[in-house]
């Protein structure tokens, strides 16, 4: 079979077809596909499907205003492929009518999750012109003045993700506001910054005029704001932009006795400010009015990290697809890996974040910043975060995590990913939040039994990153999204998780709070993500449930399923308590799966 | 609190403060008159000791660090953490505690004191006093003890020179002094010679051994021959083999002359479609072949096969134990650093470091070679004959691989040790040699078994639900071969095990095994015990974890007969011209005019055989073989759309278990290469040592939870046909399991995988090594067939499945159990009244 249709598909619920997918169920080749609510049949056409690993398969295309579908004709070799139309990047027309060669003439679908769909037609007849032109128009609805899917979907779910994050409510869990840090609403109607949330929480001692004196200082307004504060030391992670510093070095003022402020919130004898990028770049970037922290900021030191820019990643990335798509290097597959650099920025990220975090756990309070504050800023802070707090490590923590260091924070999403945007070279793009959930995974090998969520919740988030069925990734920062209406108008990819967590959750969770995770980073125990990377390849097993997980889950039914007739019997033989006196220990298997864990994992 | 540079930091651990550490000094002191609670050997003496010495721990074990008393003793360095509790004096010896290294698997000792690092030998001496010690292991441990400013000074020197001097130095007669130094007492002697052998595996020391195997797989056609008894014939085979039926020994006789080393082809293995595996050495070609030796020869390759047989030639694309030694020496280097050197692959030039090692394209290929001849093997009714100049290296590594592929029982722990037995200890490969324990033979040096392990490891990796066998098992040989304590590896042949044991005194006899003769045998020499005998070298909870906590669905019941469902390909292979012979090579078939030196022309005598061939040498056949292979190939591809419906179709339990040969594939096995890296302590194993798997304790709840059921019904409702209800239905049951191919049966499972097939045997009560009863809860009530392996495996699966499916067929029933019956567990917590 070619590119598999990944298990964890997009399409969350089956009954839905919507009565105009009921006629296309003519053509019984497609009936397979279950269309979702609002999702509608563009064109289907006979064609063939170049499949990089099978060869040339004959089926039938259909294209809907979600998705691209295929399914090959012939009985003998069952392909299918199911691409959303969100993760395409490309399309080219290849070969013209003239073009001699088998399959020469057809399109060519790039797309943004590392593989690429090639499609042959007859050359007669200008065979491939509806088709191109729909599928151009139905991929990049926002070139041509459409709205994405994630505003014309209908689909419903129990859970409504969009309550998951509730800014003030983090900051209580946090411990926050106290003598010391205060939730600012200066920038309620992003007039401070319009890239930040509305809700801040900056040092008591700093009058809301200092903030907009600072934000004059900061590159694009981003003024040093507190992402997290450690309970028992009160040291805190705080993050900004670069100062603006220029070529002729400029000082602030009220930026340095700022972060001074923040300095004494907690004692500490130094605060340390991570500049994410190599020392040259920060170097460079003088020229164009930004910089770094110099000698005039006291009782200060600046760490540099040397990670690199998007643009480097976005090429490591590149060179990363070229050796495992379509066919895997098979000679010297370890220092093509190693050419492409990509493990070893995944390596500079981690053990960036892992100076954050131990900075933070033994009192220190830190200072990270890259150029804007919104790509390698947001990495380090979220990864130290996860390391720090254990709360993070739990399926509703990290989609807290993820919303309010990366979407809150204004990660340009909507730049770095191009939802509906035909500009496929447009040089903003960059899988920089790819990285930070590979990070992830890395820790989550590092560290099985420490974090409550799965693999699967990763793929499912990397491909809704692209897909823009649920309104979460959309736009560059919360003042677009308002003005946007995302959280009337489009879902939350948290409802679709929310409403089966149980398919997310890690089996062998085992709680532990107040642990601090310090990875491995080194290239010796870093691995590459084989099973989102090179899972189009068909000879990359689809990762199913490991045996010991499944065995796991086949247990707690049978002790549900135990537990239920010791129940009734014991109910049938005392009819009495039937009236409650006994609390229903389990009626439902599903009601109660986070708390069978924990009582598991409870020493006895 | 970073150390080192941005890229190699290390996060420092937390110390105890000093009061803490004054408590726990007081506690040593008051414990330090039993001996120190180190558990000697008898005759093992200390020869010095430090207290407040910490042990970091491996991931594996935690993490973190131990703090105890480091002993040295004439045969290991020894820790006993504070808290272990106090040794039982009755218990057998076990040679190594969880934290103790023998002195001859350590490589060199190394010391760290303030900025600097010394490597000490036995005649360096010290100008300061170290902070650290470090332990660099043949087997790839790195062992750290830190000294605590209150370990006295003196002792710290002392116990540094104590182990710099003991440990193994490199002259002769040191490896026997080691043995004499764990052995050699008179207590040990007798203990060990008092010791029963495991009767759950076996051992193919007898002829008796080989026709179980026989027997196991169905292999009609073949017998075992004597004619090696006084190994006469061939002094490296042993002496028991197995042969062709239709071969008499006198003709057998006639026929290692032909043969290098007299290794004639021997049966190793029949597939369940009836293909037989072989293994033999390169023909002698400077001998002439008389008529009736070219009769028996051919029997004897093509054993039971008629028609087809193919010889797979494992030299060319193998490598060689040379290329085997270099690649694993700067595996070594690679993985192990060093800090007294401090020469350390730089981190980013790892991967192409690793690569240029080869040791993963040499497991590649090995593990390519033993694919393919599984496939061959799957398509039924020929003879593989696997071929190689001396047949003691890679004919060992490919012969077993592929029964480690197609066969479930060599994925126990008692078939793989039975594997291991087979073609490795008595099939002659020289692992004395090999391993080069007395350091005087460099030349032949070469981990070719490692290599086996390793290839182990990566199916394994990619097959974790098709063995019942861990990693911890594997990486417990993996450190067994570098300990010379072990007859299984201190002899290159049979022959020269049998000879140590007649000057001991001692006597083989098939049936008893060692046994002694003489009381007063030779003081000089210990007997050596056996690799397998586990639980002399570790302790019982570092022995649970050799199998998984959930054993894998135990293969179906004996179809091992040559009567599976033969699949379509072979209707092509079966008619083929008889005594068609192929070489393959490179992945190419072909017929070359002198694979069979017999039939190369020549000699007229062969006439009768050459006019058949030169028909058969048509490769009409080749393109069905050739399928056999491109099926391995894309056989990779899943076919069809299962993957996005959850678990495949049903699943043959001999189909091969072939692995994925591509580079992001094929992983290093870290927790033995990588162990040793002191950087990568912070790397966390998923489970900690004190708490039992999370699915082993479910398990065990589960079924408590059964027994409670069983109770609470059985209490009201005495018609025995409710528990028989519906066998069909379990049975359905039992099916669909398999068919899931994964776990379903409680780690309770009262019989183990391997044991019917040790049926015969299984008679004796079962040993101290039987860790299969130790493992889980015992059932509640035994189930019928324990001990009558005869059953059919129905049975088991209805005692196990009988209760939810007999309760999903009477919902409705009513049962009126009596009350204080019908109690609940108490680990089901706050959720259940009780």
């Amino acid at each position: 079979m070619a590119s598999p249709v990944p298990v964890y598909n997009s399409n969350p619920l089956d009954e839905h077809i919507s009565s105009t997918s009921r006629e296309s169920l003519k053509m019984e080749l497609l009936a397979d596909v279950s269309l979702l609510p609002g999702e509608e049949r563009i064109i289907d056409k006979d064609i063939i499907y170049i499949c990089p690993f099978n060869g040339a398969v004959k089926g039938k295309v259909l294209i809907t205003n979600y998705r691209l579908h295929f399914k090959s004709s012939d009985a003998d070799v069952v392909v299918t492929l199911d691409v959303p139309l969100g993760a395409i990047s490309r399309v080219e027309k290849m070969g013209g009518a003239s073009s001699r060669g088998e399959n020469s003439y057809g399109l060519d679908i790039t797309c943004k999750d590392m593989r690429n769909v090639r499609f042959a037609l007859k050359q007669e007849g200008h065979s491939r012109r509806d088709i191109f032109e729909l599928l151009f128009k139905y991929a990049f609805p926002l070139s041509h003045g459409q709205l994405l899917f994630a505003y014309v979907t209908q689909e419903k779910y129990g859970e409504n993700g969009w309550d998951i994050y509730k800014p003030m409510e983090e900051f209580r869990r946090q411990g926050l506001p106290n003598n010391k840090w205060r939730i600012t609403f200066i920038n309620k109607s992003y007039e401070l910054c319009d890239t930040y949330p509305t809700l801040l929480a900056v040092p008591v001692n700093s009058k809301d005029e200092d903030l907009r004196r600072v934000a004059a200082f900061r590159s694009r307004g981003r003024i040093p704001v507190l992402s997290w504060i450690h309970r028992e030391n009160q040291a805190v992670i705080v993050r900004c932009s670069q100062p603006l510093v220029g070529m002729s070095g400029k000082r602030n003022k009220d930026d340095e006795r700022y972060l001074d402020v923040i300095r004494e919130a907690n004692d500490t004898a130094k605060l340390t400010i991570y500049d994410a990028r190599p020392s040259v770049n920060a170097v460079a970037n003088k020229a164009t009015g930004g910089g770094y922290e110099g000698d005039e900021y006291q009782n200060a030191e600046l760490v540099f990290l040397d990670i690199q820019n998007i643009h480097v990643m976005r090429e490591s990335l590149k060179k990363l697809k070229d050796i495992v798509y379509p066919n895997v290097e098979e000679s010297h597959w370890l220092s093509s890996l190693e050419s492409t650099h990509w493990l070893e920025h995944v390596k500079l990220v981690l053990s960036g974040a892992i100076q954050v975090a131990d900075k933070v756990s033994s009192g220190n309070s830190v200072v990270v910043h890259c150029s804007d504050g919104w790509d390698r800023t947001a990495q380090l802070t979220s990864l130290a975060m996860l390391m720090l707090d254990s709360h993070y490590r739990t399926l509703r923590g990290f989609q807290v995590l993820i919303e309010k260091e990366w979407i809150s924070f204004g990660h340009k999403f909507a730049s770095r990913i191009g939802h509906g945007d035909k500009n496929h070279a447009d040089q903003d793009r960059s899988p920089i939040f790819v990285q930070f959930i590979d990070c992830v995974w890395q820790m989550t090998k590092q560290f099985p039994t420490a974090f409550e969520f799965n693999e699967r919740l990763l793929l499912t988030i990397l491909d809704h990153l692209y897909s823009c069925c649920f309104g979460t990734f959309l736009y560059n920062c919360e003042s677009a999204r308002d003005q946007h209406e995302v959280r009337s108008k489009t879902v939350s990819l948290w409802s679709l998780v929310n409403s089966r967590m149980e398919m997310y959750l890690n089996p062998f969770y085992t709680p532990e709070s107040g642990r601090v995770l310090y990875p491995v980073a080194s290239m010796r125990h870093l691995e590459l993500w084989v099973t989102y990377y090179i899972r189009w390849n068909p000879r990359i097993r689809q990762q199913q449930q490991s045996p010991v997980e499944q065995r796991y889950k086949e247990l707690l039914a049978l002790r549900d399923e135990y537990l239920k007739k010791l129940e009734e019997l014991q109910l049938s033989d005392s009819p009495s308590s039937r009236l409650g006196n006994i609390p229903t220990p389990n009626t439902s298997s599903s009601a109660t799966p986070p708390q069978q864990y924990t009582q598991l994992h409870t020493p006895l | 609190m970073l150390t080192g540079s941005k890229t190699t930091f290390k996060v420092r651990q937390m110390l105890p403060d000093i009061k803490e550490r004054m408590l726990s000094q007081s506690g040593v002191h008051a414990r330090s008159r039993d001996v120190f609670g180190l558990r000697c050997l008898p005759g093992e003496c200390v020869l010095q000791r430090a207290v407040m010495v910490r042990k970091k721990l491996t991931a594996r074990e935690g993490r973190g660090w131990v703090s105890g008393t480091l002993f040295c003793t004439h045969f290991r360095v020894a820790f006993v953490p504070q808290d272990s509790p106090k040794p039982d004096d009755n218990a057998d010896p076990v040679l190594l505690g969880d934290h103790d290294v023998a002195l001859a698997s350590i490589e060199k000792v190394v010391v760290v004191g303030p900025n600097r690092t010394k490597l000490v030998t036995p005649n360096s001496s010290l100008k300061f006093t170290p902070e650290e010690l470090v332990l660099y292991c043949k087997d790839l441990q790195v062992i750290c003890f830190l000294f605590d400013r209150l370990t006295p000074d003196a002792q710290v020197i002392e116990i540094t020179y104590t182990i710099a001097k003991t440990y193994q130095p490199l002259k002769p007669g040191s490896v026997l002094s080691f043995q004499n130094a764990a052995l050699g007492s008179v207590e040990m002697k007798q203990f060990l010679s008092n010791r029963r052998r495991n009767t759950h595996m076996n051992w193919f020391e007898s002829a008796l051994d080989w026709e179980q195997e026989l027997e196991r797989c169905g292999a009609t056609g073949w017998r075992v021959s004597s004619v090696n008894d006084r190994f006469e014939m061939s002094t490296s085979l042993s002496r028991s083999i197995a042969v062709p039926q239709k071969v008499l020994d006198t003709e057998l006789k006639k026929s290692f002359a032909h043969f290098n080393e007299g290794r004639i082809p021997r049966w190793c293995w029949r597939h369940p479609r009836g293909s037989d595996l072989l293994r033999m050495a390169s023909f002698q070609n400077n001998i002439y072949h008389e008529k009736d030796d070219i009769r028996n020869l051919e029997m004897i390759l093509f054993g039971c096969q008629a028609s087809l047989c193919v010889v797979v030639e494992l030299g060319e694309e193998l490598p060689s134990p040379a290329d085997v030694q270099l690649a694993h020496s700067r595996l070594r280097a690679l993985c192990l650093g060093d800090i007294s050197t401090s020469v350390s692959v730089p981190d980013d030039k790892w991967l192409s470091t690793l690569e240029s090692t080869h040791w993963l394209d040499y497991t590649r290929a090995c593990l390519r070679k033993a694919s393919e001849v599984a496939c061959l093997l799957r398509g039924g009714h020929l003879t593989v004959a696997l071929q190689e100049a001396d047949d003691r290296d890679m004919g060992c590594v490919v012969s077993s691989l592929v029964q480690v592929m197609c066969d479930p029982h060599c994925r126990t722990q008692h078939g793989f040790q039975s594997l291991v037995q087979k073609e490795w200890v008595v099939a002659g490969h020289r692992f004395y040699s090999r391993i080069n324990y007395h350091r005087d033979n460099d030349k032949e040096e070469a981990p070719v078994f490692l290599l086996f392990l390793d290839c182990v490891w990566q199916l394994l990796s990619q097959y974790p639900s098709r063995f019942q066998l861990t990693d911890d098992f594997l990486l417990a040989l993996h450190d067994s071969i570098h300990l010379p304590l072990f007859s299984s590896f201190l002899a290159n042949c049979q022959r020269e095990r049998c000879k140590r044991s007649q000057n001991l005194g001692q006597s083989y006899t098939p049936v008893n095994g060692w046994r002694d003769m003489d009381s007063s045998s030779d003081p000089s020499d210990p007997p050596l015990p056996s690799v397998w005998d586990w639980s002399l070298q570790y302790s019982k909870h570092r022995r649970d974890r050799f199998t998984q906590p959930v054993p894998p669905t135990p293969p179906l019941q004996p179809l091992l007969n040559g009567n599976l469902n033969t699949n379509p390909d072979t209707h092509r292979l079966t008619d083929t011209i008889p005594g068609s012979v192929f070489l393959l090579s490179r992945g190419i078939f072909s017929c070359p005019a002198n694979l069979l030196p017999w039939r190369g022309g020549g000699g007229g005598s062969s006439g009768v055989y050459k006019k058949s061939h030169r028909r058969a040498a048509s490769s009409e056949n080749v393109p069905g073989l050739e399928r056999l292979l491109k099926a391995w190939a894309l056989a990779e591809f899943p076919q069809g759309l299962t993957s996005t419906s959850g678990p495949q179709g049903p699943l043959d339990p001999y189909e091969p278990l072939l692995p994925l040969l591509m580079g992001p594939c094929m992983g290093l096995w870290k927790e033995c290469y990588l162990r040793g890296a002191l950087h990568a302590q912070a790397f966390s194993h998923p489970i900690s040592a004190n708490h039992p798997h999370p699915v082993e304790r479910l398990a065990r709840e589960v079924q408590q939870l059964k027994d409670e059921l069983a109770l609470v019904s059985t209490g009201t409702d005495t018609s025995p046909p409710a528990k028989m209800a519906e066998p069909r239905r379990a049975d359905t049951n039992l099916n669909q399991n398999t068919n899931n191919g994964t776990f379903l049966f409680p780690a309770a499972r009262p019989q183990s995988a391997s044991a019917p097939r040790a049926a015969p045997r299984a008679a004796a009560p079962p040993t101290s090594t039987n860790h299969h009863t130790s493992r889980g809860p015992p059932p509640a009530s035994a189930p019928p067939s324990r001990h009558g392996h005869k059953d059919n495996g129905g049975n088991k699966h209805t005692f196990l499945f009988g209760h939810p499916s007999v309760a999903e067929a009477r919902p409705d029933q009513h049962h009126y159990p009596a009350p204080n019956n019908a109690k609940l567990p108490k680990s089901n917590g706050s959720s259940i009244a009780s």
